[in-house]
């Protein structure tokens, strides 16, 4: 039987483009183990990782234990982070049927990122980027709007904090340079508008909690906002009212 | 109109249409079927259509209330610690503190009422407790009360920690503007390190007042 052959592959962060090519063939069905894989529950992670760690590295662990894939492309460079090192060791050890490999996306080649600029729901737009990461096709070219508010950071765990910013929000940070599959752009992932509100978010015990904080700081209409698993009341309302508070 | 702010442990009730003062009412005395016309507060959706955001109330209340471009608004509730700070006359930063810096507010005045203590005739201590968290903070007091330090020294230093702790979670501004019922605890409001300016306990209701305005 075909369905047989096919092979669960699970990746981690964004592998480079040539592994992506790979995976892009029907022998492949590929699971994005970074974002919720239907209603898997996140606690399973516990046993392998602290549960004060990055939500997103614990979804990694309780989707790969659902999923058991039969590879995963964990991408250990700079452009994921230092917790996906750990991260991959730990699956070695907690999945040995699983295949590991470890990649360190250096492409450079400029994308684009036409959804980051375009109107449309955030929510939406964030899923339409993630998304990406399995297209290896040239992008369409999309109309850009005039931003009236900024969301700076990476996708987050919960996704429902998209909902509270106006289609007109531009997407800045990593989730930028993941849609230009330049994950390791440093200059990429600084750049912001200064000129309209922007949240800067990052997941909380993640390292980039720190750029976050700081370019929040900078930036002269910026607040800062972390969330771990869930995002609770608090945060959502600090979005809420800072949309709000800037006339939006 | 019937504003309201149903906070958790008060609410505090303003008709625009009357001459009155707002009206402090405890929260398990409020009428359950009581409607209102504009409502915030962690309680308050349930009583009205028409519900503001709680950090938006402070700001706008602050806004109305305060007249400097730049300035942080500090409000201690009882169950939770929030936040505003304008630089420029732009929202610059807030913070809303309900789960780790919790419980503040209610435990100060659990505790004046436990140790039948005043705490406007006490003296603010030279030092304080590290407190994050009211309920986690009163293992302080137990101890120290067991080691034969005063259990009025033992609350001042807890009440001390928690200013501190409010002060540090509001970004340690030069100077706080404060809000919510700890304005009348003279112990709580001199144990800041910085100065301090009471706007009282209505500076949500005066939030709501300034929606209201906006929306006309």
């Amino acid at each position: 039987m075909a369905s047989s052959t096919i092979q669960r592959a699970g990746i981690v962060g964004i592998p480079p483009l040539s592994i992506m090519e790979l995976l892009a063939t029907p022998e492949f069905k590929i699971f994005d183990l970074d974002e919720p894989q239907g209603k898997i529950d996140i606690e399973t992670a516990s046993p392998f990782l602290p549960r004060v760690y990055c939500g997103i590295l614990r979804t990694v662990i309780a989707n790969s234990l659902a999923i058991r894939p039969d590879i995963i492309y964990i991408d250990t460079g700079s452009g994921k982070c230092d917790c996906a090192v750990h991260t991959a060791t730990v699956l070695e050890d907690m999945l040995p049927d699983t295949r590991i490999v470890r990649t360190k996306n250096q492409d450079s080649i400029d994308f684009g990122t036409p959804l980051c600029k375009t109107r449309m729901n955030l929510l939406e737009k964030m899923a339409a980027i993630t998304a990406t990461v399995q297209n290896t096709a040239p992008y369409q070219e999309l109309t850009s709007c005039k931003p009236t508010a900024g969301f700076w950071g990476v996708p987050p765990r919960d996704f429902s904090i998209l909902n509270l910013f106006p289609d007109t929000t531009h997407i800045y940070g990593w989730a930028r340079c993941m849609e230009n599959k330049t994950p390791d752009n440093l200059d990429l992932e600084l750049h912001y508008n200064p000129d309209i509100p922007t949240v800067f978010f990052a997941q909380s015990f993640c390292a980039k909690t720190a750029l976050a904080r700081h370019l929040a700081g900078k930036h002269p209409h910026g607040l800062y906002l972390d969330c771990d698993v869930t995002a609770g009341n608090s945060a959502k309302a600090k979005i809420q009212a800072f949309l709000e508070l800037s006339n939006i | 109109m019937l504003l309201a702010d149903f906070g958790t442990s008060y609410c505090k009730l303003l008709e625009t249409d009357s001459t009155e003062p707002p009206r402090l009412i405890a929260t398990r005395s409020i009428d359950r079927s009581l409607k209102v016309d504009i409502a915030t507060g962690h309680n308050g959706k349930r009583y009205t259509s028409h519900y503001v955001n709680e950090l938006t109330a402070l700001a706008r209340g602050g806004l109305s209330l305060i007249k400097e471009e730049s300035f942080t608004l500090l409000d201690c509730g009882s169950r939770d610690i929030k936040y505003v700070a304008y630089s420029g006359g732009k929202i610059k930063d807030m913070g809303w503190n309900a789960e780790c810096g919790a419980s503040m507010g209610f435990t100060i005045e659990l505790l004046e009422k436990y140790y039948t203590l005043d705490f406007s005739s006490m003296d603010i201590p030279e030092s304080s407790f590290s407190i994050t968290c009211g309920v986690l903070g009163m293992s302080h007091i137990f101890d120290a009360v067991v080691t034969g330090v005063s259990e009025a020294e033992a609350v001042a230093k807890f009440v001390k920690g928690i200013a501190i702790n409010a002060y540090n979670f509001a970004k340690r501004p030069e100077k706080v503007y404060l809000s919510g019922g700890l304005c009348d605890n003279p112990l709580f409001v001199g144990s800041f390190p910085c100065p301090v300016v009471s706007l009282g306990r209505f500076v949500l209701l005066e939030g709501l007042q300034a929606s209201l305005n906006q929306n006309k």
